[in-house]
């Protein structure tokens, strides 16, 4: 401040100053909850244009990386070579057995006629996306990461981040040619998510305190902590953790992590996505199971608010009566309807019914 | 016979490192460039201007300008970081007038004070628009570690005499 005669006049800086803070203020509550309008569209298209410079910023850096890492191999590379070797036989003995087992899973998967769910169920795998990822979040309030393939690609808001290992998170922005993806630990994700052997049910809750790091630490330094958990007594240190598709925004069956107690007491997950840096990661489509009343299958059905459940068994149990004369089958079986007794007595060596035993079919009109 | 950098070459150091700091963290190199623990060089930028008298509209703008380059590299609301920046800035501005003794003590104590405030903005804008789940610690964390490197790159931002210091009693 300067003092100008008697009165104190305030500089025209310090004026622009309070205004811009007031108009940055209003800008960050404008957007609050908004998904769309200029905001997002300056964003995404920000994210384009930095993208694009992470690319060629990080260009030298990752082939710099690169050979430094092959000029140190090559001081060790006999003894590398044999350990190699010997880690490859033994490789071979799990190969034989890992292929044993999928033939056998595949077997049961079949006789089950269970969908594929190596991306969760309803991913669409053949329509996934490959991307490298080419930017941290720069700030300490969010966590997201941002992805070289955007809408030119074929990306939507919504569709799902995995890499090898497992999950990363959501696709929360799409510019032209670049991704924004939330993940999983940022404070604002809530995942439901379950034990894969317990069927546990919980919310995975992000608590990260540390940006996103993509080469050479794992990207996640605090691990997500379990709210909601239902059940809890029966969820089990190491057990896997997959997602449950509960509210629709993940498909069911994607690996999170392995459950872990802490010493607080809570239930953290170690993202199995952390195992390694994470580089490049697949994009899935996923559109959500709708609900059965939304595409609703005329098939003579019982109506919803049928009163009897015994009618609804018998419509699944029963043959339907034909409409038109058909041959009779070669062998007919005998219809299993039990005769009133005044109609036809039962034979002596037939023995009665007790009391407390339930009937053996439903009572059931007489068929011609 | 060195002949010391000029003020103005001092300057352009400083603008250079706020800007560094701003975009690095957004680049894939490494723990060292995230932030934290990298610093918020705005900060000192936003404080150092303020102090050294800087009421044009060059300081805000670019301050400006800086907040929203970073909300833009950060993924966060746009206005954010410009908001903090510029409460840096104004509030560099009242402590220039108070501060009597402008020393390195005083200085210090001033940019201290400067980012505590700033963690309380934080924690009040940061809410309206990221949600309340958003946890400022990892901000307050950079912020501190700011404050604790500000000594050493004092020189960049601001002089110690108190010639330049409009509020500053001579």
């Amino acid at each position: 401040m300067r003092r100008t005669g008697g009165g104190r006049r305030i500089a025209p800086g310090v004026l622009l100053a309070i205004a811009l803070v007031i108009g940055g203020v209003a800008l960050v509550a404008i957007q609050a909850g908004r998904n769309g309008g200029f905001g997002q569209a300056a964003q995404q298209a920000g994210d384009g244009a930095a993208g694009a410079a992470g690319r060629a910023a990080t260009g030298p850096a990752r082939a710099g990386e690169d050979f430094f890492s092959r000029v140190a191999g090559l001081w060790n590379s006999a003894d590398r070579i044999e350990e190699l070797e010997s880690e490859n036989r033994e490789l071979q003995a799990w190969r034989e057995l890992a292929e044993r087992l999928a033939e056998r899973n595949a077997r049961y998967e079949a006789l089950l006629r269970m969908p594929a769910d190596a991306f969760g169920e309803g991913a669409d795998v053949d329509n996934s996306i490959a991307a490298q990822l080419v930017l941290d979040s720069g700030g300490p309030f969010t966590r997201t990461l941002v992805a070289n393939a955007g809408a030119d690609h074929g990306v939507r808001v919504g569709y799902i981040a995995v890499n090898e290992n497992g999950l990363i998170g959501r696709v929360v922005s799409v510019g032209g040619r670049s991704a924004r993806i939330l993940m999983l630990d940022d404070y604002n994700s809530r995942i439901p998510v379950m034990g894969e052997a317990s069927r546990v049910r919980a919310v995975l809750a992000g608590q990260a305190t540390r940006p996103p790091d993509l080469y050479t630490h794992p990207f996640q330094m605090q691990a997500p902590r379990l709210d909601f958990i239902v059940g809890a007594q029966s969820l089990r240190e190491g057990e896997r953790i997959v997602t449950s598709g509960d509210g629709g925004l993940y498909p069911r069956g994607i690996p999170v992590g392995v459950a872990r107690a802490s010493n607080d007491g809570q239930w953290r997950v170690a993202l199995a996505a952390s195992q390694r840096p994470i580089d490049f990661v697949r994009i899935l489509p996923f559109v959500g199971i709708e609900r059965p009343e939304d595409s609703l299958v005329d098939d003579g059905g019982p109506p919803l608010a049928s009163a009897s459940s015994v009618n609804a068994v018998g419509r699944e149990t029963v043959t339907p009566a034909p409409t038109t004369p058909t041959p009779p089958p070669a062998a007919p079986r005998p219809p299993r309807v039990v005769q009133p007794q005044a109609a036809a007595p039962a034979p002596v060596e037939t023995p009665q019914p007790q009391p407390e035993a339930p009937p053996a079919s439903p009572p059931a009109e007489p068929q011609e | 016979m060195i002949r010391p950098p000029s003020r103005a070459a001092l300057r352009a150091w400083g603008l250079a490192l706020a800007v560094l700091s701003v975009i690095l963290p957004a680049l894939p190199l490494g723990p060292i460039f995230a932030q934290p623990p990298m610093p918020l060089a705005v900060l000192w930028a936003a404080y150092g201007w303020a102090a050294e008298d800087e009421s044009g509209w060059r300081a805000p703008t670019t301050l400006a300008a800086l907040g929203l380059l970073h909300d833009q590299l950060a993924g966060g609301p746009y206005g954010l970081f410009a908001v903090l920046y510029l409460s840096a800035f104004l509030v560099g501005r009242v402590a220039a007038v108070v501060m009597s003794a402008p020393n390195i003590v005083s200085l210090w104590g001033g940019f201290i004070v400067t980012t505590l405030i700033t963690i309380g903005i934080a924690y009040i804008v940061a809410p309206l628009g990221l949600g309340r789940n958003v946890s400022v610690g990892p901000y307050a964390e950079a912020a501190v570690i700011t404050a604790i490197l500000f000594p050493l790159v004092r020189p960049l931002y601001m002089s110690a005499s108190a010639s330049q210091r409009a509020g500053a009693r001579r």
